[in-house]
């Protein structure tokens, strides 16, 4: 399967690099939004309610390790919820009260309780979250995606970032690496002000007919030469790219200028307030971009580190409810738009952090990183929706129900794209690798 | 010798026999029963501490470090005494096998001849004649007559490949042609059109030799090989994990690496430095600086974790330190058995770690430069807050550490520790050699092995990498794998000619060079022949010369060197060139400074240019620089449209082609016809100098006919003559030359529009006396 797609782990040939590339089998999902909640969003507070932390509530867990803390403060005291929880939708999906819009649309999600990763640190569990190693220098998942499947948009890239405007997260843009692959399949990062992809405007002064002439002159001698060379497939290729970059510069201001989209859009993502028009706006670019084919979009909830991620380390009260205003209506909104232009069925939405937060207490008031259990949820794109997979103890300490590994979880976003993790294979220093590495098992049971 | 041979032979052969037998009762009898129980954790997939219970072969293996069967005595069997109830350990450990099942895993072996041989099959006679483990041994220079084609020895070898596959060579490369080649290849930078067209003209025997010789004595010379070297030793200025902390002092080894090329240093001392530079008898500061080659790789030391996320993390910088090791001056994916016996190559989780060992000891420190004295050493430890004022080197080391035991790591967890190891060499390549004592072997004895005569990949390795790099394809084309998963050499005996020539002309890089560069081979035209095409379209035999990209560092320095702004400066900390601020976003802390207008000190070779591994200078990323994760033993040539977009409209290129066209105006004089010749001098770098002169007046006309496309169609004419003009020069000439041109009537009407007269490229240099003077 693999040697007929050219991609017997080896980069295809440059003028395929980003050609659109059939799947192994056939795909639920074409496009794929990741809503990355860095710093680490709390299990216990948002969608896993575990009522033994109130009965437990500033007294020390059993479970907790003093290994496990990554803070000095913590402690093993437990630490009731500052939130509330209920059940929503007809398949009574537990969400905090932090989520009211989100709420609305519970019956799309599939939340998964029982994730596990194998570092409490930011920068390793991003790369791992990532790229499925806690080192850098290995592609990440979008990569992945691309390489496998290539771009169904020609004007477009095909794996685009959009970073919380609170800057980037810890390892910046090493988090959307190519890794040991062709810099063809890295993660390009899109800004909503300004221009949109870098280089993409021409210079001041320079008009677009100039350009184009300037274009058509290059392109006759290119040819003229290409024309002499018929077995340079090389400069073939090059001709098309200026071609390509000189539609890039109309199709990527056209896709990201957010004038064309109605009030009633600009009001459901929540551009109308001043707390959660940031993400709403990178939320509607989502939706604009998997519009035009966009493989991967992967969109940052929080920047730089500390207070401004979701890294409640000293206030989880204050800063979850921060980030869940700063979230919330954008990504209902976002669940509900794709929907009803029909685009949820392909495309896939994922949401989750580098990793969870202690049900114990660090400080007063805060929680420490925590990887041995936690929640994601993803929906549409082929996942059954209104499920809950997995449990953790009662503590929410540790995945004890179906623990899923992050192998796991990209071997799953793969096979919804249509690729097999254990045949997407790329040769880097004498092996095949492989996102899931030597692991991974398709979750087979969350699939619609 | 020969009988000792037809011995194994035969031993293998009744070994082969009884383990034929034992196969077959095996697999009707036990392996079922194995398989139910055992291959979960013991499968041929996923064999914990190396045992793989799949087959009767694996199970006679045993572990990494134990047998588990005596044949024909099951009772003194390990694998049966841990299948018992009581047994502790006890197998598998949340079950137990029936009394029927050990009965019949007993009675197999009990069946087994007790003169099967048992333990790891060991290195085998195929492992030890694998091409690049044989013994190097210089090969016979092909004879017969080659038509007076050949140069050097190396045109004998590819003459005598390229006739028995029916081909013929391409004709000599025109003489500018050639010449470009050199200087890219040699310096990394384009000649002048004087220099050109003074090459050109010279036609006495020696005119090639002179020029190699002069580019080689050039300290230009190390900034493009050091480059090269750089890319295997994954340099960069800064750590990459988490906040990406600065090496304020890293640059001194690049310095190292550029000087070494430039004195020529034999290769051996130069990897004897590197590796083990500070255990030399006669270290000096210098040789301290180059195990800075063991400290290039992504780093995190404000956020190394503490207890066993500590020690793991150690580990995972040895492993760095040691694939990179294995791979640069080795060709040795030793770092795939880190967690299990290789795969592919007969390379043991054992050797992985007998290999580490000689590393273990040592430790990350910044050495203090000033008043540096080899008996009094001044070490700093690493922290997590660099220290920029004071002049450090970043240094490997042993000195004053207490030795530490190394153990194996079952499946590479630090939490799983296995059997205590010495430092040895990999038992593939054990010989005569390698006799060392083991006990006290420290980095320097590995330098020493790695460098000696005997070793077969070193020299192999090195001879495959230059030439790799003069004609961007190896004769091996996997430069840093010679394993099995590697390709297998194009020219094994010119590979091994090349290698022994190379060791035992003393290690001279430049010496190799020249006989590379003075080959005809090597002096061949580019052009693609039909005939040739349709049987080896990828020139694996060397039919012609290969058409390349330039590398970012020589696109970027193109541009320079012909808008005149080129800083020759050499050495010394990383210079940080203007990165749009929007972009800066993109590193989370330690940024890239905000740089508002660029000038002489930003216009460095590239080679000069910070690399910060959160934010690379995006032309140089966008145009392939390495990814410095990992050692980069061949770039990508990627082809991407932001490529294109970065040269149409970043304002660097712009800057500079508006500098290239005040320095044709400068030189030229006021007459635009002289401008636009002076132009095309220098943009196609002198080459086809009489006929691009001759046809100024067409260039005029083109450009008036661009000129139409704004307004005035009725003077739009084809350019037929200014393309062909044009046909032969490099991508990146021809987006200049197309910008240069235009501009022209908007230039010729109004000289004040010049400054942002746009023209950009890899084009001619200014002539040498000019050379310094002209970077403003």
């Amino acid at each position: 399967m693999l040697a007929r797609d050219g991609l017997a782990g080896e980069a295809p040939p440059n003028v395929e690099q980003l050609a659109a590339r059939p799947p192994h089998f056939t795909a639920r999902a074409t496009s794929v939004i990741f809503l990355f909640m860095y710093g680490g969003p709390s299990h216990v507070d948002l969608f896993d309610p575990k009522p033994e932390l109130d009965r437990w509530h500033d007294q020390e867990i059993p479970v907790f390790k003093k290994e496990d803390a990554f803070m000095g403060k913590t402690r093993a005291n437990a630490m009731r919820s500052p939130f509330q929880f209920a059940k929503h939708g007809e398949a009574g999906i537990d969400i905090c009260d932090q989520y009211p819009e989100l709420a609305k649309v519970a019956d799309e999600l599939c939340v998964i309780r029982s994730m596990t990763c194998k570092s409490n640190n930011h920068g390793p569990a991003l790369f791992q979250m990532q790229s499925g190693s806690l080192l850098a220098g290995h592609p990440s998942i979008g990569s992945w995606t691309t390489y496998g499947l290539g771009s169904q948009c020609q004007d477009l890239p095909g794996f685009i970032v959009m970073m919380d405007h609170q800057g980037a997260p810890v390892n910046g843009a090493l988090n959307w690496s190519n890794g040991f692959m062709p810099a063809s399949f890295q993660g390009t990062p899109l800004r909503t002000a300004g221009e949109p992809i870098a280089y993409v405007r021409p210079p001041a002064g320079v008009s677009t007919s100039r350009q184009r002439a300037q274009l058509d002159l290059l392109g006759r001698w290119n040819s003229d030469y290409a024309a002499a060379h018929p077995a340079d497939e090389e400069l073939r290729s090059r001709i098309a790219a200026y071609e390509l970059a000189f539609r890039m510069q109309n199709s990527a201001p056209e896709a990201v200028d957010l004038s064309r989209e109605p009030e009633s859009i600009h009001r459901l993502y929540g551009l109308d307030n001043k707390v959660s028009q940031h993400f709403g706006r990178n939320c509607l670019l989502a939706r604009r971009l998997v519009e035009r084919g966009v493989r991967f979009v992967q969109l940052y909830s929080g920047g730089n580190e500390g207070p401004r991620a979701w890294d409640a380390h000293d206030d989880l009260e204050k800063n979850h409810r921060l980030h869940c205003a700063e979230t919330d209506r954008p990504i209902a909104a976002l669940l509900t738009d794709l929907k009803q232009r029909g685009l949820l069925d392909t495309t896939l939405v994922v949401w989750g952090g580098e990793f969870g937060r202690t049900p114990n207490a660090e400080g007063g008031k805060g929680r420490d990183h925590h990887h041995r259990g936690f929640t994601m949820w993803m929906a549409g794109g082929g996942i059954k929706p209104g499920t809950i997979y997995g449990a953790t103890d009662e503590f929410g300490y540790h995945a004890v129900e179906n623990p899923v590994t992050l192998p796991d979880l990209h071997a799953t976003i793969l096979h919804l794209l249509g690729l097999d993790h254990e045949q997407l294979t790329y040769r880097f220093q004498g092996r095949d690798y492989r996102l899931t590495d030597v692991g991974g098992q398709v979750l087979r049971s969350i699939l619609a | 010798m020969k009988w000792i041979a037809i011995v194994i032979a035969v031993a293998a052969l009744v070994a082969g026999s009884v383990r034929a037998n034992a196969d077959d009762q095996f697999a009707r009898a036990v392996q079922p029963i194995l398989a139910r129980h055992c291959a979960e954790c013991h499968g041929a997939e996923d064999a914990e501490q190396g045992l793989d219970l799949s087959t009767a072969t694996s199970v006679l293996a045993g572990s990494a470090t134990a047998a588990v069967i005596e044949p024909g005595n099951s009772a003194e069997s390990l694998l049966v005494q841990s299948l018992a109830s009581e047994a502790d350990p006890h197998m598998p450990p949340d079950g137990q096998l029936s009394d029927d099942e050990v009965r019949a895993v007993a009675a197999w072996i009990d069946s087994l001849d007790p003169a099967t041989p048992v333990g790891s099959a060991g290195i085998s006679e195929a492992d030890r004649n694998h091409w690049a483990f044989r013994p190097l041994v210089r090969p016979p220079v092909p004879d017969g007559n080659d038509e007076g084609w050949s140069n050097t020895p190396i045109d004998r070898f590819v003459w005598a490949k390229l006739k028995s596959a029916g081909l013929s060579p391409s004709e000599p490369a025109e003489r500018a042609v050639l010449l470009r080649r050199m200087y890219f290849d040699l310096i990394g930078l384009p000649p002048t059109p004087e220099e050109v067209a003074a090459f050109v003209g010279d036609d006495s025997n020696d005119a090639v030799d002179r020029v190699v010789d002069r580019l080689l004595a050039s300290p230009q010379y190390g900034e493009r090989w050091g480059r090269h070297w750089l890319d295997l030793a994954r340099y960069a200025d800064s750590g990459g994990f988490h906040n990406d902390l600065d090496r304020p002092h890293a640059w001194r080894y690049r310095d190292y690496v550029i000087a070494s090329f430039n004195a020529d240093k034999p290769y051996a001392q130069f990897v004897r430095e590197q590796i083990a530079g500070d255990e030399l008898a006669d270290a000096t500061l210098d040789t301290w600086i180059a195990t800075g080659f063991c400290r290039n790789g992504p780093s995190n030391d404000d956020n190394m974790g503490k207890g066993i996320a500590l020690e793991k993390y150690r580990m995972d910088e040895l492993d760095d330190i040691i694939s990179t090791t294995g791979t640069v001056f080795l060709g040795l994916t030793i770092g795939c058995a880190r967690c299990h016996d290789h795969k592919y190559d007969p390379l043991s989780q054992r050797d992985y770690y007998r290999f580490l060992a000689f590393f273990h000891g040592a430790e990350k420190r910044q050495l203090e430069l000033d008043s540096f004295d080899a008996d009094e050493l001044k070490l700093r430890p690493v922290n997590g807050k660099p220290d920029a004022k004071s002049p450090l080197a970043m240094v490997l080391t042993s000195h004053g550490q207490p030795s530490r035991t190394t153990r194996l790591l079952w499946r590479g967890d630090v939490r799983n520790p296995g059997p205590v190891v010495k430092p040895h060499v990999p038992e593939v390549l054990e010989s005569s050699h390698s006799a060392f004592p083991a006990e006290a072997a420290r980095r320097i004895d590995l330098a020493d092995w790695i460098t000696d005569a005997e070793n077969p990949l070193t020299w192999r390795v090195i001879a495959n990498r230059v030439w790799h790099y003069h004609f961007g394809f190896g004769l091996v084309a996997t430069p840093s794998n010679f394993g099995r998963l590697g390709e297998p050499p194009t020219h094994p005996e010119l590979l091994d000619w090349l290698a022994t020539e190379f060791r035992d002309g003393g290690g001279s890089l430049k010496s190799l060079h020249r006989l590379i560069v003075t080959s005809a081979v090597y002096q061949q035209a580019s052009d693609a022949r039909d005939d040739a095409f349709a049987q080896d379209p990828e020139n694996r035999l060397l039919w012609r010369m290969n058409r390349r990209r330039l590398e970012a560092e020589s696109l970027r320095d193109a541009f320079l060197s012909v808008a005149g702004s080129l800083n020759p400066q050499a050495g010394g900390p990383g210079v940080h060139p203007r990165i749009r601020p929007d972009l800066l976003v993109a590193s989370q802390r330690n940024k890239w400074p905000v740089v508002k207008r660029e000038g002489a000190e930003h216009w460095r070779r590239s080679v000069y240019v910070y690399v910060k591994r959160q934010l690379q200078l995006p032309l140089l990323e966008l145009f392939d620089a390495p990814n410095t994760s990992h050692s980069c033993p061949v770039r990508d040539n990627s082809l991407v449209p932001t490529q294109s977009l970065v040269l149409l409209n970043d304002e660097f290129a712009r800057e500079q082609a508006a500098r290239f066209a005040d320095r044709a105006r400068h030189d030229a004089g006021d007459g635009a016809r002289a401008q636009v010749e002076r132009a095309l001098w220098i943009a196609l770098g002198g080459r086809r100098a009489n006929s691009a002169l001759g046809r100024g007046r067409c260039v005029r006309g083109r450009a008036a006919g661009v000129a139409g496309t704004r307004g005035n169609g009725s003077r739009r004419r084809r350019p037929r003559r200014a393309g062909r003009l044009v046909s032969r020069a490099d991508e990146s000439e021809r987006v200049c030359i197309c910008r240069l041109i235009n501009r022209w009537p908007i230039r010729a009407a109004r000289i004040s529009c010049i400054r942002q007269a746009p023209s950009r490229g890899e084009i001619g240099w200014l002539a040498p006396a000019r050379r310094s003077a002209t970077w403003r």
